[in-house]
């Protein structure tokens, strides 16, 4: 049998590999999307006090530790004897602003520097074009835009975590600080950086500029790693709404039917498993009443958006509208309106954020709760990528002593494997040889669920970009290196 | 003349992180008037703040031997772009400065000598020696140099061992 090996996969931030398996006749037999590399967050951080826990494992990520300090915040307040209810109006607006701000700017980074290459070129593009830097030569002011919205999300986190990457906002409990009236007024006044009035009005422009791409490339756009699946991700708990920072948990089928109603966060336990393959390290979890073969779901915009009745924001809700029409009303499957989900997410976050920036409430110095200790906790955030879940139980003496961590690509283990399956299947089998633009649809169907591997595994360092050609015998019949060292 | 410098590197690895303490040394001193930025690494939005100066100076730990112990360089633009567009060269986020926003500011690199990498907080002593004598290099550069300037450095803080 001929094997195929991509390793790693370019601009998907952490290691990737995937190896397509093909038989003599050169038609793809079966393919796999590895995760090779491990992590190991979830055993160091036994031993350590409870309250270190958010600092800690918002290391997991230098793209979203936000989410991943958000999710430990809520565990550890549980742990703290606090209920997302028990926290103080203040704590929880300045969280949420954190949070959306996170959302923001990560979703700048995934569309505009990671993603946007493959919309604007294409999948013939030379390899030396399909990347950011080709946009910002040819789509300039798209390329400025895209660097001031991912800044303004990157400095509201600054100013409220004291850094860009890995600062510290959330305590058990609340917030360690609250902003001041000139914090706030940076973001509004617009004299040293656009404001987020004008975040608005961008996203206005870029909601244009992707309706207009979905109509001249509907069909590809439509079938490209296209495939039915479950969808899953939180809702606001009074009105099924889009819902990042806290909600229930909802999962339906790949037609809409409820598999999951609404459960609380705390009690996902129950309704889900995690499985084991020999050949990557991620695991694969599903919904154990479907079991591992029907359980499984997609995370993330995509999900986000079928699983939501609406969104609670005007402008995004109109966006929201026009979406769900193109599917009337149905589960939207088409792997590339992943991005059109995206940028929508986009919009509603620069709405909470521009609604979030009014509210008195982010001044208040009333920003910490006390409660009495309890031995478990269990934070769900929407992190950008999909749902994340953390999980700790802490002795007496406050001491972690289990974690569980299921991050967002961990729910897209399943969902990106069947999409390279339907690459290969599609447009690599019977092709006589390896070209570029075949492995590149490969990169393009994994980066429209999740630039960031290195969350769910492990990344150091650079790595070298190489596609092998294998006979049945192990011989190397084709072999592709690209950029690397 | 707005300055801007980059200190660049990773203080939970020994001597990478000679660009944060060399940042943090030149804070303290209390003369320097233009805008420090830690930086594990350079990235494309750096490019809209680098626009907004006239001159720019990175700072990072070199590995291996330098002739004084560290190096200034100038620095141009130029389509510098390795396999990953994650962490950027200065000369590409020169690059995308003049490119996307028209300027060219002034540019250096100044390359401390470092002999240690692991994890880790706190510099050598080599090193430590390396900082001091490139934070009296800049300090001149920059005329900020004097018997009225107070030494910046403190070695409790740039830990020596």
């Amino acid at each position: 049998m001929n094997k195929v090996v991509i390793e790693p996969v370019t601009r998907v931030e952490g290691h990737g590999k995937v190896t397509i398996h093909l038989d003599d006749e050169g038609r793809v037999k079966d393919s796999f999307f590895h995760i090779v590399e491990f992590r190991g967050f979830e055993r160091f951080i036994q031993g350590r006090p409870y309250w270190e826990v958010p600092v800690l494992v918002q290391r997991l990520c230098g793209i979203c530790p936000v989410s991943h300090h958000i999710a430990a915040a809520k565990a550890i307040d549980q742990l703290s004897g606090l209920d997302p209810v028990d926290l103080s109006p203040a704590a929880t607006k300045i969280r949420r602003l954190l949070h959306y701000a996170q959302v923001f700017q990560s979703h700048a980074l995934h569309f505009f520097y990671l993603a946007s290459p493959d919309l604007l070129f294409g999948v013939d593009a030379p390899v030396e074009k399909r990347n950011v830097v080709a946009v910002a030569l040819e789509n300039k002011e798209l390329a400025k835009k895209g660097i001031l919205m991912r800044k303004f999300g990157q400095e509201v986190i600054r100013v409220i975590a004291g850094k860009r990457i890995h600062g510290i906002a959330a305590v058990p409990g609340g917030v360690h600080k609250h902003l001041s009236i000139e914090d706030r007024d940076y973001f509004l006044s617009g004299k040293d950086l656009p404001n987020v009035d004008t975040m608005i009005e961008w996203m206005m422009e870029v909601m244009a500029f992707i309706k207009d791409y979905h109509g001249k490339n509907a069909p590809w756009l439509d079938s490209f790693a296209s495939y039915p699946s479950g969808h899953l991700g939180l809702v606001n708990a009074n009105d099924g709404s889009l819902e990042l920072y806290d909600g229930r948990l909802r999962a339906i089928d790949a037609d809409g039917n409820r598999t999951l109603n609404d459960i609380r966060d705390v009690d996902y336990l129950q309704y889900f498993a995690e499985g084991v393959e020999p050949w990557t390290f991620l695991k694969f979890p599903y919904l154990r009443h479907l079991g591992r073969e029907n359980g499984w779901s997609r995370v993330g915009p995509l999900a986000r958006l079928n699983v939501c009745d609406s969104i609670g924001t005007p402008l995004a809700q109109a966006e929201f509208e026009i979406y769900k029409n193109y599917t009337g009303g149905k589960p939207n499957n088409h792997t590339m309106h992943f991005h059109w989900a995206r940028l929508i997410e986009m919009l509603h976050c620069a709405e909470v954020m521009q609604a979030l920036l009014h509210d008195p409430d982010i001044l208040s110095d009333d920003i910490l709760r006390r409660g009495e200790r309890r031995p478990e906790g269990i934070g769900i955030v929407e992190a950008p990528r999909g749902t994340l879940i953390h999980h700790y139980q802490a002795d007496e003496k406050g001491m972690i002593t289990r974690c569980n961590l299921i991050v967002s690509t961990t729910h897209n283990n399943e969902p990106m494997n069947r999409a390279v399956r339907w690459v290969a299947n599609n447009v690599l089998s019977g092709q006589p040889k390896l070209t570029d633009t075949l492995l590149n649809q490969v990169e393009i169907a994994i980066r429209a669920y999740d630039p960031c591997l290195s969350c769910a595994t492990h990344a150091i360092g650079q790595m070298p970009l190489q596609a092998v050609l294998y006979d049945a015998a192990g011989n190397v019949l084709d072999e592709r290196l690209k950029n690397g060292n | 003349m707005k300055t801007i410098l980059f200190a660049i590197g990773n203080n939970a690895r020994q001597d990478d992180g000679l660009g944060w303490a060399f940042g943090e040394a030149l804070e303290r001193g209390g003369l320097f008037d233009g805008e420090v930025h830690y930086r594990y690494q350079l990235e494309v939005e750096d490019s809209e703040l680098v626009s907004n100066a006239g001159r720019v100076i990175f700072v990072d730990a070199f590995k291996g031997e330098l002739p004084n112990g560290f190096q200034w360089d100038k620095v141009e633009p130029t389509a510098d772009f390795e396999f990953t567009t994650h962490a950027l060269s200065p000369q590409a986020v020169l690059f995308f400065c003049e490119q996307l926003y028209a300027k060219r500011p002034e540019a250096h690199c100044l390359l401390i000598g470092g002999e240690a990498w692991e994890l880790g907080e706190g510099l050598t002593h080599n090193s430590t020696n390396n900082l001091l004598l490139a934070m009296e290099f800049l300090k001149e550069k920059l005329g900020i140099a004097g018997n009225k300037v107070p030494q910046p450095i403190d070695i409790e803080q740039v830990t020596a061992r």
